[in-house]
């Protein structure tokens, strides 16, 4: 008898310590392609990549580099030609693991003829929520979007920050454990975009899990947790934000309270002895830096790049 | 309108006598199977052959074990809501008004001279709203799935715990929702057209003397003359497929509205009719040619009789008179007196043919129901001698007994089929058959929903509208493909025709092309070709059959068998689209 292949290769961390893994890829690659079968593009290599509980995991790379493909395959919206996807410990393409998800798309995919109390309550209605319920949770999702103004409007007259706004609202609409933002930032204003970030680490400190993908680099920065920069389909570069935007070979000093000629000692002291040094640490770059360097060596050798940050 | 042996059946009889659930079941069985072994063949090239029987089988025990059993209700509704809504954003009720300018126009076309208004109004109003709803089906159902995909709004839903057979269910029924309720205000409209344009008023305009006949006013471009009793009380003769109620009230006479026009029959039809030759011997009635097929004939002054067996028919369905229809037509080997019509001869006679009334002679009207009526006591012979009878008591003591009709004119014939004589126990309100001949049209509407939806889960829009469309020519002109392929078909099958026409040969002649082989294999192809077709065809409804209009326009009750096997056909059909939409949507990727 056949054993089902959900079973056999269940993620053994999931297994082990449900608390820890809600995302794993295994080997996954995604091959586009065309009518005849014939091969069009690859857009995703072997891609090996977890997502823990409770962090905010960051996606990034350039257009067309694999990380839509991959929240698609982590999704169950499209299907692995290689290697496998389990989303809380089940394959991707199990509709169940859609209950504990909420899904904010890259340009809010929403029914433009209804309002956003009627948005909510269609999405509401899918996830099974009973009426009493799902009023309380519009209610509240209405509110915290700061959509109260508009509640009755149809979505067709909504501004794209309104609609960024109303598809947040929908992705929250279940509680979900764990949220797939694509693009969260895009078309909010400064203010919305703080609003936006703020609220992600809240949803992270409320004890959900959060991957999002974005090309607003200093987003990225300021929220994530953990960072999986990909291009060209292959995963470049995987680590903690932190470490990862540490220049090994620098050293940084923060002294306070020297004079121009003090400096100069200091220096001199440094390069013979030692002395008397305020602060002294790595310097950090800024993410944009990082993630341009990475792109422009993977154009100059192609294949992975050697990690430096700490899982 | 003709009535076939089918119709007649029962809903039992159907099932189990006529093997619709055998069918049913072969149907279903070939269909799984081969739905099993095409999504095997395509899973072997994507996964190889162990992967891909795992694959399939997963699918098919998904459908069991987990996604019928956790289908959620209020998923299903919002899908279907989500429909309706849609549906009206596309200003689907504009169709209404379209029926409505239609209907306002109609009454200056409907030809007023007609010999039965009624049933031109009624084939007109249910064959507009036919057409209508079935094309909104076809719209509405073919895009929406595909829209979804376009605008990517599927992503919102698949990404939700919805399962392929609610996204399927929940279209169908937000589809056939507003389907319903476009169908249901054009029926109210129409009853309200049908009557409305029917109803006229007449006066008396003329008394005879005796002051128990006379003539009505010419009004609605008829007139009509009238007898009354010697209560003052009558009926007009039919005109233009109706009659009058007459009723002197002292000095004046009041004619009525029109009755008999919006009628539904409930006929009790015999359950066989047997013929005798001219020499008394049984035989099957004789063929007059070409004419008609359809019936039998009888020859005129001979032995030869048309013989109806009716079985089960209760007393307490008739009070001092037994209604009947008759509905037979004459061919005459010459022409003779062309005014007079064929006269026959009828009686009613026990089973065992020892019981009989006295001929009653009758003259054939054609192409008219003969509206006829005994007498449950009347006068007849037992065992040859003359007697006093009761027709319940002495004719069809256990509810069976024979109808029995002979024609009177030498070298002239009678033309009958089984249900060319019926009795009438009771009339069904004519709302009501309308309402059904309404529940048919609602019923091809749906078929065609889900079918629509169906096509979409896997093709584009206007693909699956073409795909729709060639099953609905299927469905109504399955009867052209079943003549081609089991007739020898001048010109030809496809290949062949494509062959004669730009060479302008002729479809009297054989085909020519100098190398035997090709004619040959043209021929294989062609008739390959036909074969799949008619496969096909067998594999879509019958919408022809499913369209009992006729049956309202001509005054008969819709039979409850007859609509609860259309009903059971379009269940079928609604399983079998929702399985193949399942097995589409459960393997497709919503974002390639």
């Amino acid at each position: 008898m056949a054993t089902s292949p959900d079973l056999e290769n269940r993620p053994a961390t999931y297994d082990n310590d449900p608390t820890k893994t809600i995302v794993e890829t295994r080997n996954l690659g995604k091959v586009y392609r065309d009518f005849w079968g014939r091969k069009k593009v690859q857009a995703l290599k072997s891609l090996d990549l977890e997502v823990r509980r409770g962090e905010i995991f960051g996606l990034l790379g350039p257009n067309g580099s694999g990380k839509s493909t991959t929240i698609k395959l982590m999704l169950g919206l499209l299907f692995p030609t290689q290697g496998r996807v389990f989303v809380f410990g089940k394959e991707a393409t199990d509709v169940s693991k859609n209950e504990r998800i909420g899904y904010l798309p890259e340009e809010s995919y929403l029914y433009k003829f209804l309002n956003a109390e009627e948005t909510l309550d269609f999405y509401g209605r899918l996830f099974d929520i009973p009426a009493d319920v799902r009023r309380q949770r519009i209610e509240n999702l209405i509110k915290m979007v700061k959509l109260e103004h508009a509640r009755k409007r149809q979505l067709k007259e909504y501004s794209k920050g309104m609609t960024r706004r109303i598809g947040l609202a929908q992705a929250l609409i279940n509680e979900p454990e764990f949220l797939v933002l694509d693009e969260p930032t895009t078309g909010l204003d400064p203010l919305g975009t703080r609003d936006m970030k703020d609220l992600i680490l809240r949803l992270r400190d409320e004890g959900k899990t959060i991957l999002m993908c974005s090309h607003q680099l200093a987003d990225v920065q300021d929220v994530c947790d953990r960072v999986a920069i990909l291009h060209q389909g292959e995963l470049k570069e995987l680590g903690r934000v932190d470490s990862l935007l540490k220049i090994q070979d620098l050293t940084e000093i923060h002294a306070s309270g020297l004079t121009d000629d003090a400096k100069r000692q200091i220096r001199e002291i440094i390069e013979k002895t030692g002395g008397k040094v305020d602060r002294m640490d790595n310097p950090t770059t800024t993410m944009e830096d990082l993630f341009l360097e990475i792109v422009k060596e993977s154009e100059q050798r192609p294949g992975r790049r050697g990690g430096r940050g700490g899982n | 309108m003709r009535l076939n042996p089918d119709h007649f059946w029962t809903y039992g009889e159907w099932l189990f006598q006529h093997n619709a659930l055998r069918d049913g079941a072969i149907l279903s069985v070939v269909l799984a199977l081969l739905g099993f072994v095409i999504g095997y063949i395509v899973s072997v090239f994507k996964h190889g052959p162990s992967e891909g029987f795992l694959r399939v089988s997963q699918i098919i025990g998904q459908l069991f074990t987990v996604d019928l059993p956790k289908m959620s209700f209020r998923r299903i509704y919002a899908v279907a809501k989500l429909a309706v809504k849609e549906s009206i954003r596309k200003k689907i009720l504009v169709l209404i008004a379209i029926f409505i300018v239609a209907m306002m126009f109609a009454g200056w076309y409907l030809d007023p001279d007609a010999d039965s208004p009624a049933r031109l109004y009624i084939v007109f109003v249910l064959t507009a709203t036919n057409y209508l709803v079935i094309l909104l089906g076809l719209f509405i159902s073919c895009f929406s799935i595909p829209a979804d995909i376009k605008n990517r709004t599927i992503y919102t839903i698949t990404t939700k715990p919805v399962r392929p057979l609610e996204l399927f269910l929940g279209r169908v029924l937000g589809f056939t929702a507003i389907g319903t309720f476009v169908l249901a205000t054009m029926g109210l409209l129409s009853y309200v057209f049908v009557v409305r344009g029917l109803d006229h008023d007449h006066q008396a305009a003329s008394l005879d003397p005796t002051g128990r006949a006379g003539e009505t006013s010419f009004d609605s471009r008829h007139r009509h003359t009238f007898t009354l009793n010697s209560e003052g009380r009558g009926t007009t003769n039919e005109a233009k497929g109706h009659r009058h109620i007459v009723t002197k009230v002292g000095d004046k006479v009041v004619v009525g509205g029109p009755i008999d026009d919006l009628t539904a029959r409930i006929p009790i039809y015999a359950k066989g009719l047997s013929f005798t030759g001219r020499d008394g011997e049984k035989n099957e009635g004789y063929n007059v040619g070409y004419m008609s097929e359809y019936q039998k004939y009888i020859e005129g002054d001979s032995l030869s009789r048309a013989v109806w067996r009716f079985e089960g028919v209760d007393n307490s369905l008739f009070k001092d008179v037994i209604l009947y229809d008759l509905t037979i037509s004459a061919f005459r080997t010459y022409k003779g007196d062309i005014v007079t019509p064929v006269g026959g001869l009828i009686h009613f006679r026990s089973s065992d043919g020892r019981v009989k009334s006295e001929d009653e002679p009758f003259k054939v009207k054609e192409f008219q129901v003969d509206r006829r009526s005994v007498r449950t006591k009347l006068k007849g012979f037992i065992d040859d001698k003359p007697a006093d009878l009761d027709f319940f008591k002495d004719i069809a003591a256990d509810g069976s007994f024979e109808v029995v009709i002979r024609c009177q004119d030498r070298g002239q014939y009678l033309g009958m089929a089984a249900a060319d004589i019926y009795l009438r126990p009771a009339d069904l309100q004519f709302w009501w058959n309308f309402v059904k001949g309404y529940i048919s049209i609602w019923l091809q509407m749906f078929i065609v929903i889900c079918f629509g939806v169906m096509f979409s889960t896997f093709l584009s829009g206007p693909v699956a509208v073409i795909a729709t469309v060639a099953a609905l020519v299927l469905g109504f002109f399955g009867f052209f493909v079943d003549n081609l392929v089991n007739t020898t078909s001048k010109g030809g099958g496809p290949i062949e025709s494509l062959i004669r026409l730009p060479t302008q040969m002729g479809s009297q002649i054989d085909m020519e092309l100098g190398n035997e082989t090709l004619q040959k294999a043209i021929t294989f192809v062609d008739r390959g070709i036909l074969l799949a077709v008619s496969q096909l065809k067998n594999a879509v409804p019958n919408f022809s059959q499913l369209d009992t209009a006729n049956f309202v326009a001509y005054g008969y009750n819709l039979f409850g068998g007859l609509l609860a096997r259309h009903l059971t056909i379009a269940f079928g059909y609604f399983v079998l689209t929702a399985l193949v939409s399942y097995f589409f949507l459960k393997t497709r990727e919503m974002a390639a």
